[in-house]
């Protein structure tokens, strides 16, 4: 990780002193432990306070949005669909943008280590090839990297950047031995009285704080459908209804859209998995249509598309 | 006023005490996460944490409270009335609460009571029917900076009795009359007990070793805070979402909404944050705090100039570190505030 | 109240171009059908937000129907065939939700096919009174928090 970190900056560097770019946008340590976030390095200087590690949670494809000048990005596989997601769709420009590629060795979740030491305090996590050297007050444990990675790294089918100006270290192998559809599919099984069970329980503890589509480099609308006042779609309470309105249509308006790159579960700060309802939808768009999202530059957004023999078993 | 000693073979009696007429809360374990729950045993309660992940000023200010309900249909003599929502109907305890947690009570009594105009019903009622049993902080965690702004792990400030764990009992202090008569019953404190809850007072301030420091912040106008250079960066990562201000005992900001449905209308309060555009978002279109960079500054300008210049000094933040775990761009506070105090 | 005694509500949302004429026609010619639908005119089944389903069900609807003009006879050349896709996006996230089958309906309907609509209506109407009342998302705010 250190050595990756290390050409990052070399990187950054090169490009800030060249003036090819303005910023570079890449993620710093974190001043509590697992919570990198993103930072924006403008000199040579502060490029050395880029940092890559196990916990690079934070979707930066986010920040390139409205952004005026030309910016350079640290992306892996998942940040360069979204960038890809947000030239196809007229948002930012290729030509205003740098993609500094490497290969996503899947991003560790820290509710997982945070839930092996129930109720105790971790005060350092030291990044090893394989491991992570947990330390906290009175303990200290190694874990295996892979068995804590978030749950949308286990299902990746893209660590490698699909757009890249450069590329760090070499690209890498693909996927995580996951299957997106798994995700899904214990819902699938069930009877309507226990989906909707199900969904209760999922977003019982949601208080609205928006983290998850506002950390979603999907979600750019000037005026999000919740905060519409007239007609006002979704109330502002706590009320189950406006809580599932709110993720429901939260998640339709990834369709076709979402990259699985975990951004909301990652930001949430109830630990609310959202990705049970776009891992459908992520799916369904595969099946029906035949589409990833981000994968090509130039690629029509399934939403936007049709063709005269889609299915439509279900119209009378 | 009384210092008494609480067994923790004796905590079972003490609690079915408390909840005899009153609901009983407390700290729990669920799914992994600390969270209030009713409780009516000690093992029930926690009494080793750090603190919960979301403050407890529900139990005062819901995030959404229906605060009245009208009938609506304009010609009805009972149309368009609003009736008042009925108060609280049964006294609570809320047991091992953290004293940063209580302190923050105090500022929000500051705002949401000030004189007769500004006298927040629904606030006080549950407040005055709340008794605060809280529990000191002898292993704070290392985002806590509470000594830094005025609290202390082991503070009283805003609490009825504060317990402290000297090992196989519990040290009580009340400090008010409600507190006093939950004591009434238990044996006296020895000088030994006292001496060890205040060694352990002294250990955990010195486990806090990050902080703030507002002395330039006091010193500096405004408009020169207001102006400075640091929130062109501050503001850079910021999602906007309402992570810090709903997880944070001391943010009160809420907007009230009238909704109706049918012959139905209610009025309700809901918490609202200032990171949102729509929070200052005027009927006209135009917004005062328009950017992000605005909403950004206005959360640490309320909490260190805005409160302190209009409440006598006191601090909008009682650094709990909640918003430091929790912010999903890591905005540390601590950090924020030094930077306004260079 | 009975199973059999109830009476659902349905909103139904009639593209102007071809259901809505549709139920026009099945007017004029006098067929029977059950009068559990409230039908709410569109321009256009592209026209339809899914915010518009979502809303129904929250208003306390037993079921949404969305009826438009077959694929290919679209006023607007291709509004159905964009609807379609959304459609079947949201309305599988919806039943995967734990909305019951049956709640939810489309169809294509021209202004020309009154015995389709009368027929439509029937399925759609015994569907949703099979159901039962709506139980999911409905904002009720009469209920005490």
């Amino acid at each position: 990780m250190e050595a990756i970190a290390q050409k990052i900056r070399e990187a950054a560097k090169k490009l800030l002193s060249e003036g090819k770019v303005d910023v570079v946008i890449g993620y710093a340590k974190g001043s509590v432990p697992m919570r990198e976030y993103p930072y924006f390095a403008y000199t040579p200087e502060e490029a050395e306070n880029l940092t890559w590690s196990s916990f690079c949670c934070n979707n930066l494809a986010l920040y390139t949005i409205r952004r005026p000048g030309r910016m350079a990005v640290v992306a892996q596989g998942c940040v360069s669909r979204n960038l890809v997601n947000l030239i196809n769709e007229n948002q930012i420009k290729r030509e205003n943008l740098y993609v500094i590629g490497l290969n996503s060795p899947g991003m560790v979740d820290r509710r997982k280590v945070q839930a092996l030491f129930p109720g105790k305090t971790i005060t350092e996590v030291i990044e090893e090839p394989e491991h992570l050297l947990v330390k906290g007050q009175g303990f200290e444990e190694r874990i295996e990297r892979k068995k804590f990675l978030r749950s949308n790294c286990l299902t990746c089918v893209q660590r490698n950047p699909v757009i890249s100006d450069e590329l760090i270290g070499q690209a890498g192998p693909e996927g995580h031995g996951g299957n997106i559809d798994n995700v899904a599919a214990p819902w699938e099984k069930l009877i309507p009285a226990e989906r909707w069970a199900e969904m209760q329980e999922t977003f019982k503890d949601c208080i609205r704080c928006y983290a998850c589509r506002d950390a979603c480099p999907l979600c750019y609308c000037y005026v999000c459908f919740v905060d519409e006042a007239q007609p006002q779609w979704c109330a502002k309470s706590q009320d189950e209804a406006d809580v599932m309105t709110f993720h429901l249509l939260r998640a339709f308006h990834c369709a076709g859209r979402c990259t699985d790159c975990g951004t909301c579960e990652s930001a949430c700060p109830q630990g609310i998995k959202m990705r049970r309802l776009t891992s459908k939808i992520e799916k369904d768009i595969r099946e029906l249509y035949g589409y990833r999202p981000g994968m090509e530059i130039g690629a029509q957004p399934p939403m936007s598309l049709f063709k005269p023999n889609d299915p439509q078993d279900f119209i009378k | 006023m009384s210092h008494k000693i609480l067994a923790k073979d004796k905590l079972d009696a003490f609690l079915q005490g408390l909840c005899r007429d009153q609901d009983l809360f407390a700290p729990v374990m669920k799914d992994g996460k600390v969270g209030w729950a009713p409780v009516t045993t000690a093992a029930e309660a926690l009494w080793e944490f750090s603190n919960s992940e979301l403050s407890p000023k529900d139990f005062f200010f819901p995030q959404t409270e229906c605060m009245m309900r009208f009938k609506n249909v304009q010609g009805d003599p009972q149309g368009m009335i609003m009736q008042a929502e009925p108060a609280l109907n049964k006294p609570r305890v809320l047991l091992n609460i953290r004293p940063c947690d209580a302190k923050a009570f105090q500022v929000l009594d500051m705002i949401f009571v000030q004189d007769e105009m500004t006298n927040d019903l629904y606030w006080r009622d549950k407040r005055e029917k709340t008794t605060l049993i809280g529990l000191a902080c002898n292993d704070p965690c290392p985002t806590c900076f509470c000594t830094t702004v005025g609290s202390n792990p082991h503070g009283t400030t805003g609490l009825d009795v504060l317990l402290t764990d000297i090992g196989d009992k519990l040290v009580a202090e009340s400090f008010t009359a409600k507190g006093e008569a939950l004591l009434k019953e238990l044996p006296e404190v020895t000088r030994q007990d006292l001496f060890q809850a205040g060694e352990l007072k002294k250990a955990a301030e010195a486990k806090i070793t990050s902080g703030v420091a507002v002395d330039k912040i006091n010193a500096a106008t405004v408009m020169e805070l207001y102006d400075a250079p640091l929130w062109d960066r501050v503001m850079e990562s910021c999602l906007n979402c309402g992570t810090c201000t709903f997880c944070c005992p001391t943010c009160h900001c809420f907007d009230i909404q009238d909704e109706t449905q049918g012959e139905a209308g209610r009025r309700v309060r809901n918490w609202d944050y200032c990171m949102s555009w729509l929070f200052t978002m005027h009927g006209t279109g135009h917004n005062p705090r328009g950017t992000k960079k605005d909403r950004v500054r206005q959360r640490f300008m309320h909490k260190f100039k805005y409160i302190p210049v209009k409440r006598g000094g006191e601090i909008g933040c009682v650094g709990c570190g909640r918003c430091v775990q929790l912010c999903p761009v890591n905005i540390d506070v601590r950090k924020v505030v030094n930077d306004m105090n260079a | 109240m009975t199973e059999a005694q109830f009476e659902p509500r349905i909103a139904a949302f009639f593209c102007n171009w071809c259901t809505y004429g549709g139920a026009d026609l099945a007017g004029v010619s006098r067929l029977q059908y059950p009068t559990n639908l409230r039908a709410i005119r569109i321009p256009c089944t592209g026209r339809m937000n899914p915010n518009f389903i979502m809303q129904a069900f929250r208003q306390g609807a037993d079921g949404v129907w969305v009826s438009g003009c077959h694929p290919g006879d679209c006023h607007y050349i291709a509004g159905n065939l964009y609807a379609r896709r959304r459609f079947t996006v949201f309305k599988n996230l919806l039943e995967y939700a734990g909305l019951e089958p049956g709640r939810l309906h489309f169809s294509w309907i021209s202004s020309a096919e009154a015995s389709k609509f009368q027929q439509t209506v029937i399925e759609v109407t015994d569907a949703v009174r099979a159901l039962g009342p709506a139980q999911h998302l409905i904002k009720d705010i009469r209920k005490v928090a």
